[in-house]
């Protein structure tokens, strides 16, 4: 045989088996288990409480806040807008469709640190990165946002008018709603989840 | 020298070093299988030579079986390949610019800097020419930018755009190719012209 057969004959073969590999089977640029937890202490984690209050305000559609405290706590008072997903079920299959996604960043929340930033490492090792927490909790919130601070000095800055009306609707808001009737809050709640579920269409 | 071997930092150095060295090895190919004569060049157009068909395919071939396999034994991350942007019309006007320029000099720029080295004077010609042709898109530049950027697919794969794996559009490229060598041999006979492929 010349030298073209022998050629075309091993191209072939090799396409082949080609076509039985798997493709992408290392990724080398990939970084371990210890890499990544690396990463995530050198990350500056934390959405601060004045810029949680802003994206409660504007109702923000990009961010979803997620409750990781028990149903009851959660019932007493949440940041509006929020779902409750208690810590012990974070690795539950039904709330994987709210975990796993890339449109939406989810701000973690509890009431101390701790509890959010170990729900931000265990969602971080299952490889899910839209993920953050809140700085301080619900503790932090209460101290800062919702403390009616009284103003001292002679002049209003831009900024600080600009935080002062922040929080003062940040206030606003969420005493309203949280002081509705549980049922009322139930069925906005239940209404929510509905809505969402809705937008997403298929099968169940 | 990403994608291959992406994780060490290589100084600036190496990489210039190795696109040095690769360069050498592509005008060492291209002028072993004869494509500083433009007389081959042109064959291809013309049917008489198919001796650039088969070496630029041979060559794409190897690359794609050559780089899908170091992808499997994780040496390449395939993602990290630049892909060319496509724009459908421009696409289509350039490559018929790029094709009556190349039948008319008889030179392609690459091959046309490996004549260069052998001391072609022609290719000197025609190297100035593309420089001049590059001049004039620059002053055009600003009245044909709206067509220029028209029709923007992004990085376009064909086995994306028709739903199979890279494995198998490879095989159905490898058939492809060995047919169109064989088609190939044969018009080499139908348009034979007496004693021109002996000469340089």
């Amino acid at each position: 045989m010349n030298i073209r057969v022998i050629l075309s004959i091993c191209l072939l073969t090799l396409s082949v088996i080609l076509v039985f590999l798997p493709l992408n089977q290392n990724r080398k640029d990939q970084p371990t288990p210890f890499q990544q937890l690396e990463l995530l202490s050198e990350k500056e984690q934390g959405v601060s409480v004045d810029l949680a209050a802003r994206y409660m305000n504007e109702n923000d559609s990009t961010i979803q806040f997620i409750d990781i405290r028990t149903p009851a706590e959660f019932l007493e008072c949440n940041i509006p807008g929020s779902i409750n997903i208690p810590y012990e079920e974070l690795l539950n299959k039904e709330w994987q469709g709210y975990l796993n996604q890339t449109a939406k960043i989810n701000i973690l929340y509890a009431n101390g640190v701790i509890k959010s930033n170990l729900a931000l490492v265990l969602l971080n090792g299952k490889g899910y990165t839209n993920n953050d927490v809140l700085k301080g909790g619900m503790n932090e919130w209460f101290t800062t946002v919702m403390n009616e601070e009284e103003f001292i000095g002679e002049r209003l800055t831009a900024r600080e008018n600009s935080i002062f009306e922040n929080r003062r609707k940040a206030r606003m808001l969420f005493t309203e709603i949280n002081n509705a009737p549980d049922s009322l809050k139930n069925t906005f709640l239940k209404a929510k989840i509905i809505e969402e579920s809705k937008l997403d269409g298929g099968c169940e | 020298m990403a994608p291959l071997l992406s994780t060490p930092d290589f100084p600036i150095w190496l990489n210039l070093l190795t696109a040095v060295l690769i360069g050498i090895g592509f005008g060492f190919a291209l002028e072993q299988a004869g494509f500083s004569s433009s007389r081959k060049l042109t064959g291809m157009f013309y049917g008489y030579d198919t001796t650039v068909l088969k070496v630029f395919f041979t060559a794409a071939i190897v690359a794609l079986i050559g780089a899908q396999f170091l992808s499997y034994f994780g040496l390449i991350d395939l993602h990290r390949v630049f892909v060319n942007y496509y724009y459908v019309l421009p696409a289509i006007i350039g490559g018929i610019i790029m094709g009556v320029g190349f039948v008319m000099g008889g030179f392609c720029p690459g091959t046309g800097f490996s004549a260069l080295a052998i001391g072609k004077i022609d290719a000197l010609f025609y190297l100035l020419g593309g420089l001049l042709g590059a001049w004039i898109f620059a002053e055009v530049y600003p009245s044909i930018s709206e067509f220029a950027n028209s029709g923007f697919k992004g990085p376009a794969k064909i086995n994306e755009w028709l739903g199979i794996s890279p494995a198998i559009f490879s095989m159905i490229i490898i058939m492809m190719a060995i047919a169109m060598f064989w088609l190939a041999e044969k018009a080499e006979k139908k348009f034979a012209r007496p004693d021109i492929t002996n000469e340089l």
